[in-house]
C-alpha cells in the first residue's frame, strides 16, 4: 500500500505543479469606445449620456431582439407628459433644457411662479414643513409632485427596456458622457476558443441603445456588430443612413416620433 | 488639623464623586453599545415599528425632517417589559440613556459616532443615472455624468441652470481629508520610496453624502424608497469601523484643474455608469485607458517606464513614477496593467 502512494505521489506532485500554470492564464479581456457624434443631415448632434448595451453576438444571433426592436412602440417624452395632462407650462419647462424629467435641474423660485404643478407642490411642501422653512419647500419640491409627473417617464422607459430584454441579456452596459461623448466599455471576457488549432482572435458584440433616442423629430435605434479583440480597445463610430444607403454592420431605426399637440414655449 | 481632616474629606468626596460619575459613563456606554440590529429579534422587525420619520426634534438636531433620535419606550417595551423592572439601574436603559434613574432624560447624541456600523448603504448610481437622464444637451463643456454636471464653470454664473449632477452629493471638498495611498504589496517593492516635494490640497478631493438630507430630497415621499423603507438602502453587515481616509493610487491628480474640472465625472469614472453598487468596483475606479487613451496623457506612461527602464539598464538610482503617483506607489514595480496600455 506505502509503495502504492510513493509511486503515486510524483504523479499527483506533477499534476499540482501544473495548476499554478493553468491559473496564470490572464482571461481574455477587451474593452471597446462607442462614440456618439453623429451626423443627421449634414448636422453636427452630439449623443450625450445615453445608454448603451453590449450583447454578446452580431446582428444574425441577435435576430430576434432586433425584430422587437423595429417593432417597439415609441411614446414621446412631449405625448408621455400630454397624456399625464401636464400643464404646457410644465413641458415647456422640460423642453427648455431638454430634460425628460423634473429631477433634470433645479426648481427654481421663478419656476415654482410660472408652473402650476410646482407650485402646488411647493404649497403642500409649507403646508408640511411650515412656512419658515421655505427652503426645505423649495429644494424639496419634488416630494410633493405626483408621481406619473416626477419619474413617470423613467418608469415608462424602464418598463419597455425590461421588455426588449426579456429575451436576452446585455454583458455590459456604459453611458456616453458629455465631453468626449464616448461609451466606455472595458473588462469585456472574450469567447476566443481554439478551432483547427488556431486560436480565435476575436468575437463579435453587438452594440445597441436599446431605447429609441429622440433627436429633433426623429427617434434613433442602432443595432451594430462590432469586433473585439484581447487586449485592444476597439471603436464604433455610431452613424446615420443616408436616403436608402444602410450603414455598414449595423441595423438602424429611423422613426418620426408621434405628434402631439403641445403649445409653443416661449424662449 | 480639623482643617487638613476637612480638606481630606473633601477631595476623598470629590474624587470618589468623579470615579462613580466614570464609572456611570463607562458602565452606560457599555450598554449602548450591546445594542445590535442583527439580533435575531431585532431581524424580523420592520425599521419604521421602531424608528420615527421624522422624529420631534427633527427642526432643533437638523434643520430638515431626519430621524434625529432614538425610538420612543413603546417600540422597546412589548419585548422587553420586564427587563424595564430589573434592578436599580435596567441595564436596558443604559442603551439610549446617558444617565440612568427614573427621572433620567438624558440621552446620548444620536446617532452613535463612535459605535461600529452595522449597515452598508446601497445607492444605484446606474439608476440614478438614468433617471435625471436630459434628452439633448446644448453646452459643449464641464458637464459630468448625471445631467449636465460640472464642477465649476456653471455654478459660477448663478444666471445659468443649475442642472442636478454627481456634484449634488460629491461637491468639492473645502477641508483637506486625512489621505493616504492603497498599500501594496512588499513583494512588488522595487526601490526605498524617495521623499516628495508634493502638497495635496483639498480641492483635489471630492466630498460624499453622510446624512440623510441628500437623499431625502427626492425620496422622502412619493418616490420609492421613501424616508420609512430604511432597509431599502440600509443593509446589515457585519460590524465595522468606518475610516474616513482617502485612499488613492495616484494622489497627485488634481479634480479642480483646468483640464479635468472641464471634464465629465464619468469620462474618467467610467465605470460609475455600468453599477448598481459601488463594492463590485475597484476602487470606484478610474480605469487606466482613460487616462493613457487620452490626447493629454496618452504619452506621459511611456514617457514613465521608459524613464523607469533606462534607470535600470545603465544601472542607476532606479527612476520612481512621478508624474501620477507619489513615491508611495511610484517606488514599485510596474504593474502589467501599465504596462499593457503603453503598448
Amino acid at each position: 500500500m506505502l509503495k502504492f502512494y510513493s509511486k503515486l505521489l510524483p504523479v499527483v506532485l506533477l499534476v499540482f505543479s501544473f495548476i499554478p500554470n493553468i491559473a496564470q492564464e490572464p482571461l481574455p479581456l477587451g474593452s471597446l469606445e462607442v462614440s456618439g457624434r453623429i451626423k443627421i443631415n449634414g448636422k453636427a448632434e452630439k449623443l450625450q449620456r445615453k445608454r448603451f448595451y453590449l450583447l454578446r453576438g452580431g446582428l444574425e444571433e441577435n435576430k430576434n431582439l432586433i425584430k422587437k426592436l423595429e417593432s417597439a412602440e415609441i411614446t414621446s417624452r412631449d405625448c408621455f407628459y400630454s397624456q399625464m395632462q401636464a400643464s404646457p407650462q410644465f413641458i415647456c419647462w422640460l423642453k427648455e433644457e431638454n430634460c425628460e424629467s423634473p429631477y433634470c435641474r433645479e426648481i427654481d423660485k421663478t419656476a415654482i411662479e410660472s408652473v402650476p404643478e410646482f407650485q402646488t407642490a411647493f404649497q403642500k411642501g409649507l403646508r408640511q414643513f411650515g412656512k419658515s422653512r421655505s427652503t426645505i419647500a423649495q429644494s424639496w419640491l419634488i416630494t410633493n409632485l405626483s408621481p406619473p409627473l416626477s419619474s413617470g417617464f423613467y418608469l415608462r422607459q424602464k418598463s419597455l427596456l425590461e421588455s426588449l430584454l426579456s429575451i436576452v441579456k446585455p454583458l455590459q452596459s456604459s453611458m456616453t458622457d458629455s465631453v468626449s461623448v464616448k461609451a466606455i466599455f472595458i473588462d469585456i471576457p472574450l469567447n476566443l476558443p481554439e478551432t483547427d488549432g488556431k486560436k480565435k482572435k476575436s468575437e463579435t458584440f453587438l452594440v445597441s441603445n436599446l431605447l429609441p433616442l429622440e433627436v429633433g423629430d426623429k427617434s434613433y435605434i442602432w443595432t451594430c456588430e462590432t469586433e473585439i479583440s484581447n487586449g485592444k480597445l476597439a471603436k464604433l463610430v455610431l452613424q446615420v443612413p443616408e436616403g436608402d444607403k444602410k450603414v455598414k454592420n449595423c441595423e438602424v431605426f429611423v422613426k418620426d416620433l408621434p405628434v402631439c399637440k403641445t403649445e409653443n414655449c416661449k424662449k | 488639623m480639623n482643617k487638613n481632616r476637612v480638606k481630606i474629606l473633601f477631595l476623598v468626596l470629590v474624587v470618589s464623586a468623579c470615579a462613580t460619575s466614570f464609572w456611570n459613563k463607562t458602565s452606560a456606554q457599555k450598554g449602548r453599545d450591546t445594542y445590535l440590529h442583527s439580533s435575531a429579534s431585532h431581524k424580523k422587525i420592520n425599521c419604521s415599528s421602531c424608528h420615527k420619520s421624522p422624529t420631534s426634534n427633527w427642526s432643533s438636531a437638523r434643520g430638515y425632517p431626519d430621524v434625529a433620535d432614538y425610538p420612543d419606550h413603546d417600540s422597546c417595551i412589548n419585548c422587553h417589559r420586564n427587563d424595564f423592572f430589573r434592578g436599580n439601574r435596567p441595564a436596558i436603559c443604559s442603551i439610549c440613556h446617558s444617565n440612568v434613574s427614573p427621572r433620567g432624560q438624558a440621552r446620548f447624541v444620536f446617532p452613535v459616532k463612535n459605535r461600529s456600523q452595522e449597515f452598508k448603504t446601497i445607492f444605484p448610481h446606474d439608476v440614478h443615472q438614468n433617471i435625471i437622464a436630459s434628452n439633448e444637451k446644448k453646452y459643449d463643456v464641464a458637464v459630468a455624468h448625471f445631467v449636465k454636471a460640472n464642477f465649476r464653470t456653471m455654478f459660477d454664473d448663478d444666471k445659468k441652470t443649475q442642472f442636478n449632477n454627481c456634484a449634488i452629493c460629491h461637491p468639492t471638498a473645502t477641508v483637506l481629508p486625512q489621505f493616504t495611498t492603497f498599500k501594496q504589496s512588499k513583494t512588488e517593492f522595487l526601490v526605498e520610496p524617495s521623499a516628495d516635494n508634493f502638497t495635496a490640497k483639498a480641492e483635489f478631493f471630492k466630498d460624499m453624502p453622510d446624512n440623510h438630507a441628500s437623499c431625502f430630497n427626492c425620496h422622502y415621499q412619493g418616490q420609492k424608497p421613501v424616508r420609512t423603507d430604511c432597509a431599502s438602502c440600509h443593509r446589515l453587515t457585519s460590524p465595522y469601523f468606518e475610516s474616513k481616509t482617502v485612499q488613492r493610487y495616484s494622489l497627485k491628480f488634481d479634480h479642480a484643474s483646468e483640464n479635468h474640472a472641464n471634464k465629465d465625472c464619468t469620462t474618467c469614472h467610467v465605470r460609475i455608469t455600468q453599477t448598481s453598487d459601488l463594492r463590485s468596483l475597484l476602487n470606484a475606479d478610474v480605469p487606466l485607458l482613460t487616462c493613457s487613451t487620452s490626447s493629454c496623457h496618452g504619452d506621459e506612461l511611456s514617457d514613465e517606464i521608459g524613464k523607469r527602464e533606462k534607470s535600470i539598464a545603465d544601472k542607476e538610482k532606479i527612476f520612481q513614477c512621478n508624474y501620477c503617483h507619489t513615491s508611495a506607489i511610484g517606488s514599485f514595480k510596474i504593474p502589467a496593467s501599465h504596462l499593457e496600455q503603453s503598448k
